[in-house]
């Protein structure tokens, strides 16, 4: 079984952007506690601008071998995200955020250095889970894909000592 | 295989936060998910100064399974410290961050130059209950905290009964046993409840010897105090309830601690004429009325179960059933603990019933024939069941549901007044 994992990286070394300011998150694919770099996908602030009326965001995928290219998809806060229709919860009008969450809404989990308690709220909701912490992209990689991987043998997480 | 566990009568060992609650002053740091305090806060009489609407939480989640919760341990205990103003701090530990191998004891030394004590609790709840869980926290402030004293203070006893808030009359009970020490001369140390903290913390090494009132529980912290801190103990394993135990009480008190005979049983003699000055005015009730239950069965701690066993043996002539020990008290204590129960007057013996799954209990209870309508005191788990047998029922154990009490108690000469007057308020009330 494989996943994937968002992170929130300037240099692929440290984790150290917030998901708000995150222009672009490092995809890491999970494939039998193995973990390989897939991608990176850019998020565009301009071409996701959900001020005034306009529901319409979109995004790119960047792929490493080229196999990604660019795609545009309607989403934000639209009834597509699950979290707009008039119910609020908080981020009915955060289009921005709902189209950044719609950016890693493939991935098991995100890893980034802080995050606010609304987005992480949006993105639980999609049963993503949040890491924030400031260590090594490494060191998080290594230590979330231990979690995951005793998490679906039905492992106990006791420490090994 | 997983055993399922019907209507369990304790907490997890996490639980002792009302342990440390009980210590005027002293506040729990929990390293526990964000539900735990809420789920063991359930008993009445638990606010004030500190509740547990506020103890410190690290409330821990998943990045801190992932990533471990040290951190968020020491900032946690670090603005505790800032923001509570309190005595003494206990930081407990929850399963999970136990699980996944933080080293609390290691973030907790971290502040042993801090103004005011910290200590830390390993209360997991897969080591054992909320019984255990106490006798945790005792373990902490004498492993931790305290230090041996050279210095005795002549008559300075130690005393150790129940578990706060697990039992229900805990700050009443060793008010009263205090009382009664005080009475043959001692002077009585107690940590829990009004007015009684950090200062009766400071003193238990000055103490000539620790006094413990329980079964079982604490038994292990008696014996390291006398190891590390050189106190001697007497274990008396009955809570005191009536006349005939307490007064076997404080005669075996006054010897340990060399208190003159007449002393002793000038005060003796003085209880016992009031107490059975009571018991004949209403001898025509408890003869004439024919409104009690011939047989009675117990459902309680240890403490609790063989209290009141002999109570209503001894003093009230009843004839014992099954008595039913819920505590789950740990095997090597078990064969005393039963023992105990077969030290009955006019050569009376109970069978004690160590059982922590209430639909066995039940089940036991409705087989049994109690020559009429049967007595129960327990839990508010036993109403039903006692109301389906057309029996007689008095909450005397946790969970308790339908009593309140403030600072009411059953030890001592007062105390199995009071559970006189409770059992037989239950069964006059049938017919009235």
């Amino acid at each position: 079984m494989s996943y994937k994992i968002a992170v929130a990286s300037s240099d692929g070394i440290q984790i150290d952007e917030t998901f708000g300011s995150a222009k672009r998150f490092l995809i890491y694919e999970v494939t039998d506690g193995i973990c390989q770099k897939l991608e990176e996908r850019a998020f565009d602030e301009e071409e996701t601008d959900c001020s005034g009326t306009s529901q319409a965001s979109g995004f790119q995928k960047n792929g490493e071998n080229g196999t990604g290219g660019v795609c545009h998809a309607k989403s934000g806060c639209g009834a597509e995200s699950g979290c707009g229709n008039g119910t609020g919860g908080g981020c009915g009008g955060a289009g921005e955020a709902s189209a950044k969450v719609e950016l890693v809404s493939d991935c098991r989990c995100v890893v980034c250095k802080k995050i606010g308690f609304h987005i992480q709220k949006q993105l639980e909701r999609k049963a993503i889970s949040v890491f924030d912490v400031t260590c090594s992209v490494e060191e998080a990689l290594e230590k979330i894909s231990h979690y995951f991987i005793r998490m679906d043998n039905h492992e106990s997480l006791r420490a090994q000592k | 295989m997983a055993k399922l566990l019907d209507k369990q009568r304790y907490k997890c060992a996490l639980g002792a936060m009302q342990t440390v609650q009980a210590i005027t002053r002293a506040i729990p740091i929990l390293h526990s998910g964000p539900g735990c305090a809420q789920k063991l806060s359930d008993s009445t009489g638990s606010s004030g100064y500190f509740s547990p609407n506020i103890f410190p939480c690290t409330s821990i989640n998943e990045k801190d399974v992932v990533f471990g919760g040290v951190k968020k341990l020491e900032t946690t205990i670090e603005n505790a410290l800032k923001v509570i103003d309190a005595d003494l701090y206990v930081v407990l530990t929850g399963c999970i961050p136990e699980i996944v191998g933080d080293d609390t004891g290691e973030v907790v030394s971290r502040f042993a130059d801090a103004e005011k004590p910290v200590i830390y609790a390993s209360t997991a709840g897969f080591k054992g209950n909320n019984y255990i869980g106490h006798e945790q926290v005792i373990g902490a402030i004498i492993d931790q905290y305290l230090e041996k004293s050279e210095k005795k203070e002549k008559g300075l006893v130690n005393l150790w009964a129940d578990v706060p808030y697990q039992d229900l009359f805990w700050l009443g009970n060793i008010r009263e046993l205090e009382k009664l020490l005080a009475e043959i001369g001692l002077t009585p140390n107690t940590i829990f409840g009004y007015n009684r903290g950090i200062e009766q913390i400071n003193k238990i090494p000055k103490a000539e010897f620790n006094l413990l009132v329980s079964p079982w529980v604490s038994l292990s912290n008696m014996k390291k105090m006398e190891k590390k801190l050189g106190i001697p103990y007497l274990h008396y394993p009955t809570l005191p309830i009536g006349a005939f135990e307490t007064s076997r009480f404080l005669r075996e008190v006054g010897e340990f601690a060399g208190v003159e005979e007449k002393k002793v049983e000038s005060v003796i003699n003085e209880h016992e004429n009031y107490y059975y000055y009571l018991i004949e005015r209403y001898a025509d009730l408890f003869l004439e009325n024919r409104v009690i239950n011939k047989q009675f069965s117990v459902v309680a701690d240890a403490q609790y179960a063989l209290g009141i066993t002999k109570f209503l043996a001894n003093d009230l002539g009843l004839v014992p059933a099954k008595q039913f020990i819920v505590d789950d008290t740990p095997k090597q204590y078990r064969e005393t603990v039963a023992e105990e129960f077969k030290k009955l007057n006019y050569g009376l013996e109970a069978e004690a019933v160590f059982e922590t799954d209430s639909y066995k209990i039940h089940e036991q209870i409705k087989e049994h024939d109690y020559h009429g309508y049967p007595l129960i005191l327990g839990s508010y788990y036993e109403k039903e069941l006692t109301e389906s047998l057309k029996g007689n029922y008095l909450n005397i154990s946790w969970p308790v549901q339908d009593k309140v009490v403030l600072d009411d108690f059953y030890a001592g000469y007062t105390g199995g007044i009071r559970l006189i007057e409770d059992i037989y308020t239950v069964a006059v009330q049938r017919f009235n």
